[in-house]
């Protein structure tokens, strides 16, 4: 059994130590990379720009749409009790802005984009192409992973903007529409409470969760062993590996921003 | 090949064993390959050969001994130097490995745009070049799903010449191809060698290709090296492991299906 656990801790570590020097490698190719003439090409950064960001755009919309109409009834029942209706809109606001709609695209993000780089890597891995890479002396990690790294990273906080604004958008139709609020108190009240910090601690979460999805599908994608099934493995291991990143960091982080304020 | 021995090698393995998970892939081989020849490693599957040969392309490290490219040790210098020394090699994959995400000219195009500071027009230029040396003309935008196995071996072969290497490393370059495909293969890995002065590696078990191809052969079995040889050395070989490779024996001392054998004698077949 003790053994059995510290065979476990020892393979998660290894995991982890992989993870993390995949992420020295690719900042050395992202900072260092240039001067060296090899910076990643343009065209590929904006192929996974388009791949990850823009064709997720529907996905996130109607998650965060959904997310922004549920939280909204939810809190009028409990608000409906207190009187106090017109909180409705402040709360959504900040629970979606901090905290759900990066997550939620978080974790839209990692099911669609972070398991297709996972499947993808992996099953360029196991045709030998990384290995060609290789033989080329074309690093992988510069050539596969820095472009989806720059992706995840930009594109990550844009989604977020957008889930806010449609999310608020669904919560505003809830209370205009069956809580009978004026809409124009509502947007006045959804941006009385909202500081600009909700707003930028949302971004920073965002971006976070970017890079997390980007080493996790990246690593287990080029450590891709055997045929078929080991993609498929892969894949798997990427999604629930960056699930569970994704929630621990959002824990970290907030709790950095909770205890830091007092 | 005329006294080889006379050159200063090439390539050269010194005492090198490499172990997978317990098993001892490669037991203390060496061996020394010369400028300009073709040299084959043959062997049954899981005979090594193929891990010789990545231990050479600097993918592999040893566990033990040296691996010395003109006369430079790859696995105890810089990464830098490393990447000098493979910038001048070219390897054929067994299942070509081309990117499936760029067309052929694009596969072709990667290594020139990456190590050769070159005018766009030149590049294009040298594509075309390799693709009629190979007998692909025209095939520039297609994607490698869209053409058959012998034309993506072949594109390979073009990706693999592309800087003009001093070493090809050929994995199992005619596995998988029809004979026709096959020797059109083997034709052009011999005039790379002859025109071009490239140094040819090639792993395979195919034995018409063998005999076509060679300078040398080294017949690999469990990790050791058996014999090295001449085409015509090997073919009159008083070695039993190489008579029975080079025919086709099921029985003998290659004795990698002897249970199955056994069994299908018990019951009566």
């Amino acid at each position: 059994m003790v053994s059995h656990i510290g065979k476990v801790v020892i393979e998660y570590l290894g995991w982890l130590r992989g993870v993390l020097s995949l992420f020295l490698n690719v900042l050395y190719w992202l900072f260092f990379g240039s001067f060296k003439g090899k910076a990643a090409q343009r065209k590929g950064i904006f192929q996974q720009m388009v791949f990850v960001g823009l064709r997720s755009v529907v996905l996130v919309f109607f998650v965060d749409f959904f997310t922004g109409i549920v939280l909204a009834m939810q809190t009028a029942y409990q608000l409906e009790k207190m009187g106090a209706v017109i909180y409705v809109a402040s709360l959504v606001a900040i629970s979606l802005c901090r905290e759900l709609s990066p997550v939620l695209t978080g974790l839209v993000v990692a099911g669609r984009a972070g398991s297709a780089i996972a499947a993808e890597l992996g099953s360029m891995k196991v045709t030998e192409q990384v290995e060609a890479l290789d033989t080329m002396s074309i690093s992988p990690t510069r050539y596969l992973c820095v472009s989806r790294f720059l992706a995840l990273l930009v594109m990550m906080p844009c989604l977020v903007i957008l889930g806010n604004i449609s999310g608020i958008f669904g919560g505003f139709l809830v209370g205009t529409g069956s809580l009978n609020i004026n809409p124009d108190l509502y947007m006045q009240t959804t941006f009385k409470h909202l500081a600009l910090k909700d707003i930028y601690i949302g971004l920073l979460k965002a971006g976070v969760f970017g890079v997390i999805i980007a080493l996790i599908s990246c690593y287990e994608g080029l450590n891709t062993k055997g045929g078929a099934e080991g993609v498929g493995r892969a894949t798997t291991r990427s999604v629930v590996a960056s699930f569970i990143s994704i929630i621990l960091a959002d824990c970290i982080i907030t709790a950095i921003f909770y205890f830091s304020k007092t | 090949m005329s006294q080889p021995q006379a050159k200063e090698p090439i390539i050269s393995l010194r005492n090198v064993s490499k172990t997978f998970q317990g098993k001892k892939v490669i037991d203390n081989l060496s061996l020394d390959i010369f400028p300009g020849e073709t040299f084959i490693i043959m062997g049954c599957s899981g005979s090594g050969k193929s891990t010789t040969l990545r231990l050479m392309n600097g993918t592999i490290e040893p566990d033990e001994g040296k691996v010395l490219i003109k006369n430079k040790d790859i696995y105890n210098i810089s990464e830098e130097e490393l990447n000098e020394i493979k910038k001048r090699f070219g390897m054929l994959f067994q299942y070509s490995a081309l990117l499936d995400s760029l067309t052929v000219e694009e596969n072709i195009a990667l290594p020139l745009q990456e190590h050769a500071k070159l005018a766009e027009e030149i590049v294009n230029i040298i594509i075309k070049m390799k693709l009629s040396l190979v007998g692909l003309r025209g095939y520039e935008k297609y994607y490698p799903s869209q053409i058959s196995g012998g034309m993506r071996k072949r594109v390979g072969l073009a990706r693999a010449i592309a800087l003009d290497p001093d070493i090809v490393f050929y994995d199992e370059p005619t596995s998988g191809l029809d004979p026709v495909v096959g020797g059109v293969i083997d034709k052009l890995i011999k005039d790379l060698s002859s025109k071009l002065l490239i140094t040819s590696v090639v792993v395979t078990h195919d034995m018409q290709s063998v005999f076509a191809i060679a300078d040398r052969i080294a017949m690999v079995h469990k990790g050791q090296i058996i014999e090295i040889g001449t085409p015509d050395q090997i073919r009159n070989s008083k070695n039993p492991f190489i008579q029975q490779f080079i025919n086709g024996r099921p029985e003998g001392p290659i004795d990698f299906f002897k249970e199955d054998i056994g069994v299908i004698g018990d019951f009566g077949l």
